[in-house]
């Protein structure tokens, strides 16, 4: 079959200011040597919400129990490189892409600034406000809250969200030491370092304390049901707080195991009403439910647009947009769902004026499998590099269908199926759990329609849910006449493969297979195994 | 009226003042080279933390 090939759209309207973005680097430094020169216009935006940046940290950072937090947690260091993780998922982009993109990553910082700021108020060891610390639920990280959907007055605190997940999207090397300590305790090595690096918090005396109760989730794979298993028995036995395992299907899309999944549901929530005191209130549970549904509306409007030919919404920012707002808000938080609208604005405007993102559209790609976590901004390099266009990744490709909204008896029932089902579709296991369905077929049902002429599949190498369907990718793409590019990573853990690791597959695939010269030979060799 | 002038005038200097201190630090990345340079000194602290390591 002959190989798919997507017409090159070149931009008629030049990109003004820097065009070799490799020269920003310095080699072997752990940050660049100046930010990047994007015109007038759009450096002083750039910079105006650098300022931006800084009063959020500056608000941070004049609490006292924030700074005592900061010499406490190891973690916390990676606090420090919070601008340079904006300019990393920014690189390159001009006009609404820039806006849009600060859109999101901004509201990210200030949401995760809270998370932060009520952790360290409830921590037995910093703040130690016993009474707030009774209004927070503890989650994990990788875990849908629509239980919490219903409860206005409490909080569904992630400690691993900040630990762990940030961290690593911050400093590159966030996790290391902890994926040491958890294997000098004897914790497997091939598992996913996600949930062991989350052990290893757990282990290294490093996690917060605080809350009434926690709900864990048997999110995703083996590595973070033996990750919850280390984390729980610390919670229960020594901190004292009561633990709920919400044990959501794998088998999501089949019938017989719905009702089972919103009994699952209801137990939670009768849990966290017995350890909280607080009461389930349907009026606020339809509120979010409403805004639930905004969310999803906005995202399969942006992937619309992302299956013609000007892209809007793509790349790093939908994917990590999509899992804060999809999975950690999930209807809770009002300004999401005001970033939604400014975001969808912008979106329409460049839509209209047929914008584009960078000098040259080469490849439409279809971005799959478990992204690096180390090196999220990967897509970004893609387009700037290559010219390929991450139109949506697997992260992204979440619940389409909209949930009930209104206060009714039936609805008030249909409520437990609606949280079941956005929690056995969390992201990531919605595709990595559920057959070969959601995981094989869907891709090439993707790659039709948002007409791709490219698959970008991630390779986790210690993910055993994505691996063994390694040979099921391969003859389906060569079936279809797809190139396929694989991309090995390890998730947390750039000393396994590095960040040029990664970035080396897709240049040999490139150079060797499409026969083709990089949009921008200053990316295709980096010096950044130290950076950030 | 002159007072008015005045406040502008004021808030015109003090903002061009801090245009001019705050936009190199952005463009030079200065606050960035800062921060890597408190890193090392941090880890270090987090080193001689006694910690209560177990599974």
């Amino acid at each position: 079959m002959a190989v798919k090939k997507f017409k090159t759209m070149v931009n008629p309207k030049p990109i003004k200011g820097d065009k070799k973005y490799g020269e920003l680097y310095k080699p072997g430094g752990k940050v660049r040597k100046r930010r990047e020169w994007r015109g007038v216009g759009d450096t002083l935006y750039d910079y105006w919400r650098w300022l931006g940046i800084l009063l959020t940290l500056g608000k941070f950072v004049a609490v006292p129990r924030n700074v005592k937090a900061m010499f406490r947690y190891r973690w916390m260091a990676n606090y420090l490189a919070v601008p340079m993780m904006v300019d990393r998922f920014t690189q390159g982009l001009r006009g609404e892409y820039l806006r849009m993109a600060h859109e999101q990553q901004d509201l990210i910082i200030i949401d995760v600034a809270k998370l932060l700021g009520n952790i360290f108020r409830g921590d037995r060891r910093i703040g130690n406000d016993e009474e707030f610390s009774k209004i927070n639920v503890l989650v994990d990280e990788n875990e849908m809250t629509a239980v919490m959907m219903g409860f206005p007055n409490l909080k569904s605190t992630s400690r691993e969200t900040p630990s762990t997940y940030v961290s690593v999207l911050l400093n590159q090397h966030a996790a290391e030491h902890y994926i040491d300590v958890a294997q000098e305790y004897g914790l497997a090595g091939d598992v996913c370092p996600m949930p062991e690096a989350e052990a290893g918090v757990s282990i290294d005396d490093d996690a917060p304390i605080l809350g009434a109760c926690a709900v864990q989730c048997n999110t995703t794979c083996d590595g973070s049901l033996l990750g919850n298993g280390v984390i729980s028995r610390r919670l229960e036995k020594e901190d004292g707080i009561p633990v709920f395992q919400l044990p959501a299907p794998l088998r999501h899309k089949e019938d017989d195991v719905q009702d089972y999944a919103a009994e699952e549901i209801r137990r939670a929530i009768k849990f966290i009403e017995e350890h909280t005191g607080h009461k389930w209130d349907w009026d606020y549970y339809f509120e979010c439910a409403r805004r639930v549904n905004y969310a999803t509306k906005c995202r399969n409007e942006w992937l619309d647009m992302n299956k013609t030919d000007y892209p809007q919404i793509f790349g790093g920012n939908l994917a990590l947009y999509t899992e804060t707002n999809y999975m950690a808000i999930c209807g809770k938080v009002p300004e999401f769902e005001r970033c939604d609208r400014r975001l969808m604005k912008l979106a329409e405007k460049a839509y209209k004026k047929q914008k584009m993102a960078a000098p040259e559209y080469r490849h439409r790609a279809i971005v799959w499998g478990v992204q690096s976590h180390f090196y999220m901004d990967f897509l970004v390099w893609l387009l700037n590099c290559w010219g390929i266009v991450p139109l949506t990744d697997m992260l992204s490709c979440i619940n389409t269908e909209m949930i009930a909204e209104t206060d009714t008896p039936e609805n008030r029932e249909q409520a437990y199926y609606d949280m079941a089902m956005l929690t056995e579709e969390m992201i990531m296991r919605n595709r990595t759990h559920g057959g070969y369905k959601v995981l094989l077929d869907d891709l090439f049902e993707f790659v039709e329609q948002y007409n791709a002429d490219m698959i970008i599949l991630w390779e986790h190498i210690t993910c055993k849910a994505l691996d063994g369907m390694h040979g099921l990718f391969e003859d389906k793409a060569r079936e279809r006449g797809i190139p396929l590019i694989w991309v090995d990573h390890q998730l947390f853990d750039p000393r396994v493969i590095s960040r040029q690791g990664v970035r080396d597959q897709v240049n040999q695939y490139m150079r060797t297979v499409m026969q083709e010269e990089p949009l921008d030979p200053t990316l295709e060799i980096l010096d950044d195994d130290n950076s950030w | 009226m002159r007072f008015i002038g005045k406040a502008i005038l004021y808030l015109f200097l003090i903002c061009t003042g801090l245009f001019l201190v705050t936009f190199p630090i952005y463009f030079f990345n200065i606050d960035m080279k800062l921060t890597s340079m408190i890193e090392p000194l941090l880890l270090k602290h987090y080193d001689r933390i006694d910690r209560d390591q177990h599974l």
